[in-house]
């Protein structure tokens, strides 16, 4: 694990990716945080949040790589034939992109100190969009690292993930578009128009349950719910799984 | 030690290697032949643990690839047919990387790789980036990766292909320093490389095991006929005609045509109870066409492999 | 021979079969672990899981509040219905700290507060179900809580729970929320359901044109029942008075009412009492409520307040204003931006009647005029007074409980200005800051429960330069990134030769 997670992560610093990734990162943020100290506000909680809706665009550009390159050298034999378990191999690559993310994340510490020494506060509500943003990070990052373990073309790679990343920051309002689109349905098959509405109603809710901002969103306020962090890692884990399943294929399929 | 029992794997409905047994001896070198889509590089794939079987199994010094992989890995070596190099490392770099894959000691690190680099010659070009160097140089830095790790056995998938020719017999001279202390597989299509390297030879087709043979019994159990080839002044047509004839000559083809007297090669074959040179010469001085060189040609691994895989060995 | 290959096959299939069968099992199973974990997390230890570490416990209850549940019987239904979908998103909207904490009261209450959310849109039954009269006008109120307890109902608009930052407001368009009532407003508005409505404020009609909408909408979001007392002959103050208001009178009080009120002062009654000088009553010098006030130990003088300080005009007329408050009352609103137009000048006069001790409520800077008007509007020669500093409001106590806020100018409390600059201007935060002042709730029946502060994240603004701005902007999108982007260049160029 260690091997692969050293390799990788260097490898973001050996090829311009890395620095790129960082830079457009670090002019993202810093267009934040400037856009807020020019006000006269530092809320490194809001700075933090924003930044996640650029999980769509940074996440695919340092996971589309990761397994689809080796596929596509032919370098992935070395995980089948040295003594590594291929576990281990998913876990070392998550874990590259995943401290390439905190070490982009070094950005918003020097805004917080910079924030700090000019008289802004670090509340509790940063601290928990921090933690929630790390959590998040390491969910998308494992869905990256999927899409790039089912094909051997980064760009397709990086589509998928960008497209994969995108459905779920659109979750609820496809979660409402489908329980209007229900209710609809019931109401012409003559269902009455409360239970229609509450047919409506319960699909919607059921999607959004799966949405992960509006499951994390009161952590902004100080509320922590472990709850809410269990779904992101066990999504994480089970996207981590997927990818180790798709390497693991190999033993069995007939194609 | 491997021993491969009634290997099998398909795609689909399609059998790439069909019910493969073989051994492979402490420190003995195994040339691997067939024509392409033979199934040599599916067998040395699940050998090395890259596929797996459809069914049969492969026994790595007793550990089985499939129940204990990380045992029966780690002592093997393995040089894919596409070396799995990294273009955007450096050999140093790359190097180390395999030692952390296969969990080489921090203090055994230098020192194998020492050993390693001198003696696959690439010293010279460690600290260059594996994008930047030439053909033979990858295929060396191939090498080396298999060699981390001090496994026992090795397995090269066309080691040569695509070097020049200098870049060949270094190789060769490598494999062969190596096989002292390794046991090797390795496939090629350069069968003379086989020839010379190799102790024994498989030989597949349509993913099914042809022969299994040490090299000089494998000649002798082909020998079942002498060839001759005879250079001559002289008609060709007339002069097969007249070698057809005589008693134990079982085919005389001409190398080259034409009715002009200029020289002439026919190749002869002749059954190997026969002694049939004094006849041979005797008919040419009678009928006054000189021969200018007559000699005996031994098979070559090129035919044995051809009359083999074509299905005509006799036996 | 093919039907050994068959047999061959069959089993050798069997291996692949079995590992994808495992592998896609063990996928099942892992989603189907998943899954009840989080089920179980989310459903049975969620709520015990789930902590507020926000700063005053932003959105959970405070103690007051859990007590105060834990009182009511059990058996006792609350509902709170919100009058909307629930959004999924509360982030910088009204909502951000209301929601959380209504989920808080759920858990806290046992069953006894039901929070729905209800789009009348969708179920318009809803409406007539909690208002049937139609006396709150809830269609209109689409963004805003019902309380509902006991056929009773209290409305709660988000505007309730908070002041705001309306500077910010209207620059960048976000609400900056300064401080949060909402546990405040939504337990007192049960509270006051369950136990009947606790305080009682009267408003004195009959002696202005224009009306008391602003004030009493105000006071009916904080727990008040407001009513209403004629200016007439049989002037009485009821004795469940907790606060009584005399706005903007155009003409002076009766004799009737003067006794009347001063009885009610002597007694330990609390007052609020606003004028200004408008051209409804520029000779109005109001005699008898002089009168009154003066049992406080306050005067209000026919004189109107000029400001000469260019820094607090607005509009460079001295007659429009900022005007300053002390430390006592600085906490009634986030920021000490008070407007002030045509006020008339309050100044503390004792008389051997006064019972009060006095304290300026708001006042103008050191370069302040008063100045004598006649009947036209015009300045009177020799009208002026010294430079100084003038009083626009005051307050006063007595030992007796009385207390009394005297505003020399109608910004506070009229229509015309609460209805141009909302209820949540910083006038109307002052306001409801005096009316909790002397309705001090502990005392009048209510749960004390203090505001909570937001978290503010403004940065010093004597550092917040605009030079500061540049450097920020120059390094963190300007020189890091290329910083980043050149060592990309260098890196790549550097490799690619070795």
């Amino acid at each position: 694990m260690s091997a692969v997670f050293k390799r990788e992560f260097l490898s973001y610093f050996r090829s311009p990716v890395g620095y790129v990734a960082i830079a457009i990162f670090s002019f993202l943020s810093g267009f934040i945080f400037y856009s807020m100290f020019s006000q006269g506000v530092a809320n490194i909680g809001s700075e933090v949040i924003s930044l996640r809706s650029f999980f769509v665009i940074i996440v695919p550009i340092i996971t589309m790589g990761l397994l689809a390159e080796d596929k596509k050298r032919g370098t992935e034999i070395l995980y089948y034939t040295t003594p590594i378990n291929l576990f281990s191999v998913v876990v070392g690559k998550i874990l590259a992109a995943f401290a390439l993310y905190a070490v982009m994340f070094l950005n918003v510490i020097i805004h917080a100190i910079v924030a700090v020494s000019f008289g802004g506060t670090i509340g509790v509500g940063s601290v928990g969009s921090i933690i929630v943003f790390f959590f998040m990070a390491f969910m998308f990052i494992s869905m990256g690292t999927f899409a790039s373990a089912i094909t051997d073309n980064q760009i397709v790679s990086a589509i998928v993930a960008f497209v994969i990343i995108l459905f779920t920051q659109v979750l609820s309002t496809f979660a409402e578009y489908i329980g209007s689109a229900f209710k609809s349905i019931a109401l012409s098959i003559k269902i009455s128009s409360d239970a229609a509405a509450k047919i409506g109603h319960n699909i919607d809710s059921f999607i959004s349950w799966f949405d992960p901002f509006a499951k994390t969103t009161d952590f902004r306020i100080g509320i922590f719910s472990v709850s809410a962090l269990v779904f992101l890692v066990s999504i994480g884990i089970l996207f981590m799984y997927l990818t180790y399943r798709v390497l693991d294929k190999k033993r069995w399929s007939q194609a | 030690m491997i021993e491969i029992n009634n290997l099998v794997k398909k795609y689909g409905d399609k059998r790439a290697v069909s019910d493969i047994s073989f051994t492979v001896n402490d420190d003995e070198v195994l040339g691997f032949l067939g024509p392409n889509g033979a199934g040599k590089t599916t067998t040395m794939n699940i050998i090395s643990g890259y596929l797996s079987s459809t069914s049969g199994t492969v026994k790595v010094n007793g550990h089985d690839i499939l129940e204990e992989p990380e045992l029966a890995k780690k002592q093997i070596g393995y040089l894919p047919e596409n070396p799995p190099l990294y273009n955007d490392m450096t050999v140093r770099e790359y190097l180390n990387y395999i030692c952390d894959l296969k969990g080489v000691a921090k203090d055994q690190r230098k020192n194998q790789l020492d050993r390693i680099l001198s003696l696959v010659k690439i010293d010279d070009v460690y600290n260059r980036l594996i994008g930047n160097l030439s053909k033979g140089y990858k295929q060396r830095v191939g090498i080396a990766q298999a060699m981390v790790g001090d496994p026992p056995i090795l397995i090269l998938d066309e080691p040569t292909v695509g070097l020049d020719p200098n870049q060949i017999i270094e190789i060769r001279k490598l494999i062969k320093s190596l096989s002292k202390t390794h046991s090797i597989i390795i496939s090629s299509h350069i069968l003379s490389e086989i020839q010379e390297i190799a102790d024994r030879v498989v030989i597949i087709n349509n993913g099914k095991i042809a022969a299994v043979d040490s090299i000089s019994d494998l000649s002798k159990r082909l020998s079942g006929q002498t060839k001759l080839l005879m250079t001559f002044k002289g008609p060709s047509k007339d002069c097969v005609n007249k070698l057809r004839s005589i008693h134990g000559i079982v085919s005389a083809i001409p190398r080259s045509s034409g009715n002009n007297l200029s020289q002439i090669e026919i190749s002869i074959a002749s059954d190997n109870s026969t002694e049939v040179r004094s006849s041979v010469f005797f008919m040419m001085a009678n009928a006054g066409w000189p021969i200018l060189e007559l000699c005996s040609l031994d098979p070559t691994l090129e035919e044995i492999f051809l009359s083999i895989t074509s299905g005509k060995a006799r036996k | 021979m093919s039907k050994q290959i068959k047999t061959e096959t069959k089993k050798s299939d069997n291996r692949a079969d079995k590992l994808k069968l495992y592998s896609i099992g063990s996928v099942v199973l892992l989603i189907a672990i998943i899954l009840l974990v989080n089920f179980l997390f989310d459903r049975m230890f969620g709520n015990a899981l789930t902590f507020d570490f926000s700063d005053a416990g932003q959105n959970s209850l405070s103690q007051e509040s859990i007590d105060f549940i834990d009182s009511l019987p059990e058996g006792t239904a609350i509902r709170v219905v919100g009058l909307f979908s629930r959004p999924d998103e509360v982030d910088s909207t009204p909502y951000q700290y209301i929601i959380p904490l209504l989920d808080d009261y759920v858990r806290k209450s046992d069953g006894k507060i039901i929070v729905e959310y209800i789009d009348p849109n969708q179920q318009p039954a809803i409406i007539s179900q909690l208002d049937p009269t139609n006396s709150y006008n809830l269609s209109q109120k689409m963004d805003s809580f019902v309380v509902q307890y006991g056929g009773k109902i209290k409305v709660i608009s988000p505007i309730d729970c908070y002041s705001y930052d309306e500077e910010y407001l209207w620059q960048t368009g976000n609400y900056l929320i300064t401080s949060n009532n909402t546990e405040f407003t939504f337990s007192n508005a049960m509270y006051s359901l369950v136990k009947g409505f606790a305080s009682k404020a009267y408003v004195i009609t009959g002696l202005k044109n224009t009306g008391n909408t602003g004030i009493m909408s105000i006071m009916d979001s904080m727990a008040f029942e407001v009513g209403e007392i004629q200016a007439s002959d049989v002037f009485s103050i009821p004795d469940d008075c907790d606060l009584l208001i005399l706005n903007g009178p155009n003409t002076d009080i009766s004799e009737k009412m003067f006794v009347s009120i001063s009885d009610y002062l002597n007694r330990g009654g609390k007052m609020i009492v606003a004028v200004d000088y408008s051209a409804d009553n520029i000779t109005e010098t109001y005699p008898r409520l002089n009168q009154l006030v003066n049992i406080m130990g306050i005067n209000i003088d026919p004189l109107l307040v000029f400001e000469n300080d260019p820094g607090l005009q607005m509009s460079e007329n001295p007659l429009y204003s900022t005007v300053n408050t002390s430390e006592e009352f600085a906490g009634y609103s986030n920021m000490p931006y008070f407007t002030n137009a045509f006020a008339r000048s309050i100044r503390a006069l004792e008389t051997p009647d006064s019972i009060g001790t006095t304290i300026p409520a708001l006042f103008t800077s050191n370069n302040a005029q008063v100045k004598s008007v006649d009947a036209n509007g015009n300045i009177m020669d020799n009208g002026s007074e010294a430079s100084g500093q003038y009083n626009v409001a005051m307050y006063s106590y007595a030992s007796n409980g009385a207390e009394m806020f005297v505003f020399g100018t109608l910004t506070f409390t009229s229509d015309t200005y609460l209805n141009e600059y909302g209820y949540n201007s910083y006038n109307a935060d002052f306001f409801r800051g005096c009316v909790r002042e002397l309705n001090d709730m502990n005392d009048a029946g209510s749960l004390n429960i203090s505001t909570k502060l937001v978290d503010n994240y403004s940065i010093d603004s004597t550092k917040a330069t605009a030079s500061n701005a540049t450097i920020i902007l120059v390094i963190f999108m300007i020189i890091i990134p290329l910083a980043l982007v050149s060592m990309a260049v260098i890196v790549y160029t550097k490799r690619k030769n070795l």
